[in-house]
């Protein structure tokens, strides 16, 4: 096993590769009596497209996050109900890039584990358990397309890109899941859960040795090789829509503004390029920018406002978003502040401030289990080593954050999601 | 583990001295009792208080100060807790020993701390009217965006209905026509009463001595006046003799219904482990009888779940379900209860209820978090149970323990947001 020691940080990862080319990582905490455990596969709701085994496949939108539920099933067992019976805690979820299955334990942490990587290295589907999802699933579609929160940014990602598939929404749609059968839960399957397309991590006090023999013993096989994903052809950073609006029963707008920024990859460049976007965000418009002082005090903005960069495969964006009551408000006075940051640069003592904050907010992240545990399944898939990043803090400089904003703070990478109150409708 | 001191009269530091974590935090909380006459200026005081101090006069020298020791964030916490409403402020700061050589950080936040409460901005003997008027326009916007979140608005509607007479029927934040009410005066001889006649609840979970911590808040609070303070209601939710039925409509795709019922245990009734099982096992827990059934078996919904409100003995459950099976879900969830009332629970459910708790308990020392989180629900419920002794309490339940505990449930209120598309 590869040791390696932080000890900025004070911490020590363990890392191998499973001989089915399983990478499996283990963050001992001693002393801590939860136990937390990821087994994530790099599919999500975007690779509907793809190619694997020689083979062209085009599948209904949502079916990522289908499977998830479904993995659940074993046949003559109850999943939910052997966990249970642990006092372990299981979930999943489904994003644009993955599908995290997790639990949480405190005991029987290797009955627990041995569960997981059985439950999903089984597929097992039948025609009237797929069925019967339907309704759970369409339930689920109906709450977020009740919400104003999901919509505004699924909105956002419609209207910033033309044919990329982070322009549907994670779920689905009712008449998309409504073409999905158990054979496309199989192909699925085939193609995007096999272990060197996943990696296993645990944090907790554990013994490293013992979680790869297991996990080696459960999961045999030989590596295989990669689905060939297909998210359309590349993208303009322009966007086609500067401005989509719906009506909903909410009480003020709320919304969502993207910048459009180049796809930097995977590893070093997209560690960079996240270090890099988020504090060009906070410099430009976070809670200790000049700008959103001047938002706040004119009522423009209120504690709802939050900024940041994001990144996901073929995707990268700046954004900010919350409650206002004058939304095209706020995207004109980010433009005219960019133009400024654009002329004037950062001040060097607000990114010094800035800089400090930012990693001294990645160092007490890590004092929770479960979002360490899935930052080092995330960050692997972006091919960074996520407990590296004080050092890449600090070789981040001014100039780079003056020069991303400078190119893609602009108003033709740029778009606005808004969702208004119904009253407001007037045609 | 814990380490408890009266600071000043009604002052009290609770904390737990703990090096495995990155970060530390501290809570300071005003204890008053929840009524209508001060729900929402007890609501808008943190809010405005952090928007400058005499020193750090508005929101970017204090963002700034934060920034500078190493991104640490200082909020504003306002709870609701039976008929208690706590307001103050939330500290979370990164360990000294992880900060460059010789630079401190708790130091400079507990002297931040004593500023924004004690030294605030003030004109002319209030505090400043564009920081009133602009937050209370804050809050009235946050109160209304509560809106947004239908399941949250459903459930609030109940509850507002279910408790019309009782305190614990005022929202948390306060009604919006109290906030449009506060002027910077009013909110000013507020915080000057409720700064000298609410018990202060301080917790600290960190690597800090909190003897020395303690010697430390008690000389920073030295100009807190302190008069004779508010007495802090408590009593179970009374009895309703038939349950109310109400409806709203609104365009939703998802209809959404939230049910409240009665019991008359709160968190001191020794029978409270008994129906925090009781609770596990029919609605709270991943294998409830309400998933199994009203979802798995059923498919009549996503989410179906059921709470708690200890210091009213109030169960709540809430789903989202389609308008058309309004009557389905509502029979079932009902059926469900009367099953867990005849004492219909199988070993295994009461085991998966029971180690669901337990296992939520132990993992309490495991966040800085988690730990204020249970050392206030123990002050503010009146609560006496350390978590290991409550973790003994829940697996000493049996099955006529739990059974015992579902008699008690009673329908109070059916409140239904209904689904009406286009």
């Amino acid at each position: 096993m590869k040791v390696t020691n932080y000890p900025r940080l004070n911490e020590r990862l363990y890392e191998a590769t499973l001989s089915n080319g399983l990478p499996v990582a283990v963050l001992p905490k001693p002393g801590f009596a939860k136990k937390s455990a990821y087994f994530v596969t790099n599919f999500g709701s975007i690779d509907t497209a793809f190619q694997w085994n020689g083979q062209s496949f085009r599948t209904p939108a949502g079916v990522a996050h289908y499977l998830e539920h479904k993995m659940f099933d074993l046949e003559g067992r109850d999943v939910m109900a052997e966990f249970s019976a642990m006092g372990a805690n299981p979930n999943a979820f489904t994003s644009y890039a993955l599908t995290a299955y997790y639990f949480s334990c405190t005991d029987n942490f290797e009955k627990c584990l041995e569960l997981l990587l059985t439950f999903v290295s089984t597929p097992y589907f039948t025609a009237e358990s797929v069925e019967r999802e339907r309704g759970i699933i369409g339930q689920e579609i109906g709450m977020y397309e009740d919400s104003a929160d999901s919509q505004v940014y699924e909105d956002l990602f419609a209207a910033m890109y033309q044919s990329h598939p982070v322009r549907v929404p994670i779920v689905g749609s009712v008449e998309s899941i409504g073409e999905i059968t158990p054979q496309t839960l199989y192909d699925c399957y085939a193609a995007f859960y096999h272990p060197a397309n996943m990696m296993l991590c645990v944090v907790g006090d554990v013994d490293p040795e013992a979680v790869v023999d297991m996990a080696e013993r459960l999961l045999p096989g030989s590596p295989h090789a990669l689905a060939l994903r297909d998210y359309g052809p590349p993208e303009a950073l322009t966007c086609p829509k500067p401005l989509v609006e719906r009506a909903m029963d909410v009480a003020m707008p709320t919304f969502q503004l993207g910048f459009k920024c180049p796809w930097p990859g995977r590893g070093a460049p997209c560690l960079r390029q996240q270090i890099v976007g988020d504090l060009a965000a906070e410099a430009l418009m976070g809670e200790s920018s000049p700008l959103y002082l001047r938002l706040y005090r004119q009522g423009l903005i209120d504690s709802s406002f939050s900024a940041g960069y994001e990144d996901l495969p073929g995707v990268a964006l700046l954004s900010c978003g919350g409650d206002s009551r004058n939304p095209e408000a706020v995207r004109d006075a980010i433009l005219e502040e960019a133009r400024r940051v654009s002329r004037e640069g950062v001040e060097e003592d607000l990114f010094n401030r800035l800089k400090r904050s930012a990693l001294g907010r990645q160092y007490r992240s890590l004092d929770s289990l479960d979002s360490t545990c899935f930052r080092l399944c995330a960050a692997h898939f972006d091919g960074v080593p996520y407990l590296e990043f004080p050092a890449a803090y600090d070789a981040v400089t001014r100039e780079q954050v003056e020069d991303f904003i400078r190119q893609f703070a602009v108003e033709e990478h740029c778009a606005l999601a808004v969702i208004r109150p119904r009253q407001e409708e007037v045609s | 583990m814990h380490q408890r001191m009266e600071l000043l009269p009604g002052v009290w530091l609770q904390g737990v001295r703990t090096d495995r974590f990155k970060s530390a935090c501290l809570s300071f909380s005003l204890l008053r009792p929840l009524c209508r006459q001060e729900a929402a200026l007890n609501a808008l005081l943190p809010n405005v208080l952090i928007q400058g101090s005499a020193r750090h006069e508005s929101l970017q020298d204090i963002s700034r100060a934060l920034d500078q020791l190493y991104g640490a964030s200082m909020g504003p916490l306002v709870r609701k807790c039976g008929e208690i409403q706590t307001c103050g402020f939330y500290l979370s700061f990164l360990e000294d020993r992880f900060a460059m050589t010789g630079d401190r950080i708790l130091e400079p936040m507990l002297d931040l701390l004593r500023e924004i409460l004690l030294e605030p901005l003030l004109e002319q003997g209030a505090f400043l009217p564009a920081y009133v008027e602009r937050e209370k326009e804050n809050l009235i916007s946050t109160i209304e965006s509560g809106l947004n979140d239908k399941r949250a608005y459903a459930d609030r509607q109940m509850l507002r209905a279910m408790c019309r007479e009782d305190g614990f029927g005022v929202p948390r934040l306060g009604e919006i026509e109290d906030v449009r009410a506060i002027t910077p005066a009013s909110l000013y001889r507020h915080y000057r009463r409720v700064l000298a006649s609410s018990r202060i609840e301080i917790f600290y979970a960190g690597s800090a001595d909190l003897t020395a911590l303690g010697e430390q808040l008690r000389a920073l609070l030295r100009e807190l006046p302190r008069e004779s303070l508010a007495g802090l209601p408590f009593a179970p939710m009374p009895r309703r003799p038939e349950p109310q039925y109400l409806e709203e409509t609104m365009e939703l795709t998802q209809g959404k219904l939230s049910m409240g019922f009665t019991t008359g245990i709160t968190t001191r009734d020794p029978r409270f482990p008994a129906l925090m099982v009781c609770n596990a096992l029919f609605g709270g827990g991943l294998t409830c009888k309400l998933f199994q059934n009203v979802r798995e078996r059923l498919s009549l919904c996503y989410y179906v779940s059921s709470m708690v409100y200890g210091a009213k003995g109030i169960v709540m459950v809430s789903s989202g379900i389609d308008t058309s099976n309004y009557t389905l879900a509502k029979d079932e969830i009902l059926r469900q209860l009367e099953a867990c009332q005849a004492g219909d629970i199988t070993p295994e459910e009461l085991t998966a209820a029971q180690e669901a708790i337990c296992s939520s308990l132990k993992t309490v020392p495991d966040s800085v978090g988690r730990m204020e989180d249970y050392a206030l629900f123990c002050i503010l419920n009146d609560f006496p149970l350390e978590p290991e002794a409550y973790r003994a309490a829940a697996r000493a339940v049996t099955v006529e323990d739990a059974a015992a505990a579902a008699r008690e449930i009673r329908l109070d209120t059916i409140f239904f947001l209904k689904g009406a598309s286009q």
